[in-house]
């Protein structure tokens, strides 16, 4: 019964719905501050390659390579997000953009180290590292009623889902926190922020590097969890399907990102049967809802409403 | 050798200008980035390939042929994605980026389904012509495609400046409710401004396919990424930088093609863009108030 329940390629989709909303987080922090990162694919891109080739050259154990991947992009994230603190709105974008396919472009010409476009292979996959785990400490996949492969992605599953509960935990406590509070208002008006003495540039980096690390984060869980990286993985596309996560789920609220991450990583896979024609209808769909709801599928207003119909409903 | 590529770097970056220039017209006039630009220039390309090595129509019939259908795309992009938008309450910057990457998606796949994936060669009946000046060779097709930019550029220029509707359309730019109170009817020089960009798109776009001799649906994003670097570049919606900065990109790639590591040729761009935002945010020739957009 539950061994038919949890398919490979479900459990597989859900691993990948898991990392998308990481990364639609990733974009989704910096911009409750104001700024419009599309260097995700980047950030995710530095976290892969590191965390890849620790574990290939110095055979390091994997929750101490996905960590350093995840920090590394972080650091980076600093060192690009001071420069950047200059640059507004759409000219962040691009400028953010650029840097992410200058990444891309560096991973395809350092031959030595990234093995150019044809990418890395035989990266450690977590999911394998975990049956190994459990196997040593004498849990069997046998004796919980699993085969060996479902064991592997089930288990990846829940280390994924703790991980982006705790993000989840993390972000929503710091927007109720005093930075929280900074990053919103240096979004509704940054001079006016700045008068009433909170200190701009510190806050607007932190959100860029938690952005940075959050992305790093989701492209070393993403290298261990195919098992496969090579460049293109990071490329443009990427960048502008993680902001698409953000924006059609609905950038103003957190839950946005979470949906949109979920609903659109979803639909590829719904949309199967027009299986040549279903990019054309994504297209097609994007266009329609930014003609219906620019503000995406989530925003503040509907939850004030659906509270509040919760609300009279309690009352009469 | 320098000479003959320094020519092969102006008859890349006068391409590059006009696909800037796209981009700039509509930048400078709705505030927004057309993300579907580059898709639209290389359906310009690919009817290109249809007329002249499909249909065996002349060259001057393809460039014809090339802006009509990209103009109706321009106008379609105008009526679908970027109009529905305009003059709503709450709606942020990201709302016509998001639409047009849409707008940009379709296209790509759509021409992906009904060309194919592979390069598609690009023929025309003088591309062996060319003349040697002492030890230089000239190919006509390099001569016709900078002479073909130079009178757009200028063309351009001229009416912005002299004409009625020029005018018209700088001063929707330079304030949309100033221009809309003095009798622009600014929405129908909106309207004209992104089918101007877009037939100057497919005219990029059948230029390129003389320049390289192939054409695919792929061809359309790294153009467009190159095209928004070139405008930060020149700063953001301003004529004259589009064209210098599609001519700067244009020679510094192909120099570094010809003395440096060809690798890393896409990343030019960037490197370029990231060094002037910081240097000078506002681009070569770009205005001092460079924030808020």
């Amino acid at each position: 019964m539950l061994g038919e329940l949890l398919n490979p390629y479900y459990l597989q989709v859900l691993c990948f719905i898991l990392i998308n909303i990481m990364l639609a987080l990733s974009i989704y922090v910096p911009l409750s501050s104001g700024q419009l990162s599309l260097g995700s694919a980047g950030f995710m891109g530095i976290g892969a390659y590191t965390s890849a080739l620790l574990t290939i050259h110095y055979e390091l154990p994997l929750y101490v390579t996905i960590l350093v991947g995840a920090l590394l992009a972080g650091v980076i994230g600093i060192i690009v997000g001071i420069p950047s603190l200059r640059l507004t709105g759409v000219y962040l974008a691009i400028a953010t953009l650029g840097f992410g396919e200058v990444i891309r472009v560096l991973f395809v010409n350092w031959e030595s180290l990234t093995k150019g476009s044809v990418g890395l292979t035989g990266i450690p996959q977590l999911g394998r590292e975990l049956l190994k785990f459990a196997k040593s400490i004498g849990i069997e996949p046998s004796a919980l009623g699993l085969k060996n492969n479902q064991f592997v992605y089930l288990s990846l599953v829940i280390v994924l889902l703790i991980i982006v509960l705790f993000i989840l935990w993390f972000v929503i406590r710091q927007q109720n926190s005093r930075i929280g509070r900074a990053y919103s208002s240096i979004q509704m008006d940054e001079k006016a922020a700045e008068s009433m003495g909170i200190n701009i540039t510190y806050y607007k980096v932190l959100a860029f590097a938690q952005g940075a690390f959050i992305a790093g984060l989701a492209g070393a869980l993403f290298a261990h969890t195919i098992g496969y990286i090579s460049p293109s993985d990071f490329s443009y596309h990427r960048a502008v399907e993680i902001l698409i996560f953000t924006v059609f789920g609905g950038s103003e609220v957190i839950i946005g990102s979470v949906f949109g991450a979920t609903i659109l990583t979803l639909l590829p896979e719904v949309l199967r049967f027009v299986s040549d024609y279903r990019y054309i209808f994504y297209g097609i769909m994007l266009v329609i809802l930014m003609a219906v709801r620019p503000q995406g599928i989530l925003d503040l207003y509907l939850f004030y409403r659906l509270k509040g119909k919760r609300i009279k409903r309690g009352t009469s | 050798m320098l000479i003959e590529q320094l020519i092969n770097g102006i008859t890349l970056g006068s391409i590059y200008a006009i696909v800037a220039l796209g981009f700039t017209l509509v930048f400078g006039v709705l505030g927004i980035i057309n993300m579907a630009h580059g898709e639209i220039f290389m359906v310009g390309a690919f009817i290109g390939v249809l007329t002249t090595s499909v249909l065996g129509w002349p060259l001057w019939l393809a460039f014809l042929a090339s802006i009509v259908v990209t103009s109706l795309l321009g106008y379609l992009l105008e009526i679908f994605s970027l109009r529905p938008l305009r003059g709503k309450k709450g709606v942020s910057h990201l709302a016509p980026l998001i639409s047009t990457i849409g707008v940009s998606i379709f296209l790509e796949n759509l021409s992906h389904h009904m060309f194919g994936a592979g390069n598609k060669p690009f023929r025309t009946a003088f591309a062996e012509i060319r003349f040697e000046i002492g030890s230089i060779t000239i190919y006509l097709v390099q001569i016709t495609i900078f002479v073909i930019s130079v009178i757009l550029m200028v063309g351009l220029s001229v009416w912005l400046s002299k004409t009625k509707a020029g005018k018209a359309l700088r001063a929707t730019a330079e304030n949309l409710e100033t221009a809309s109170i003095l009798g622009v009817d600014t929405k129908k020089i909106i309207t004209l401004t992104v089918i101007i960009a877009s037939g100057m798109g497919g005219i990029a776009g059948i230029l390129v396919g003389m320049a390289f001799n192939s054409v695919s649906p792929q061809m359309g994003l790294s153009m467009g990424l190159k095209g928004l670097a070139i405008i930060i570049l020149g700063g953001m919606g301003n004529v004259k930088g589009a064209m210098v900065g599609g001519l700067i990109l244009g020679l510094s790639e192909t120099l570094l093609v010809a003395y440096g590591d060809s690798g890393y040729r896409d990343a030019i761009a960037f490197i370029m863009i990231i060094l002037i935002l910081l240097i000078r945010p506002q681009g070569i020739f770009g205005s001092k108030t460079a924030e808020g957009r």
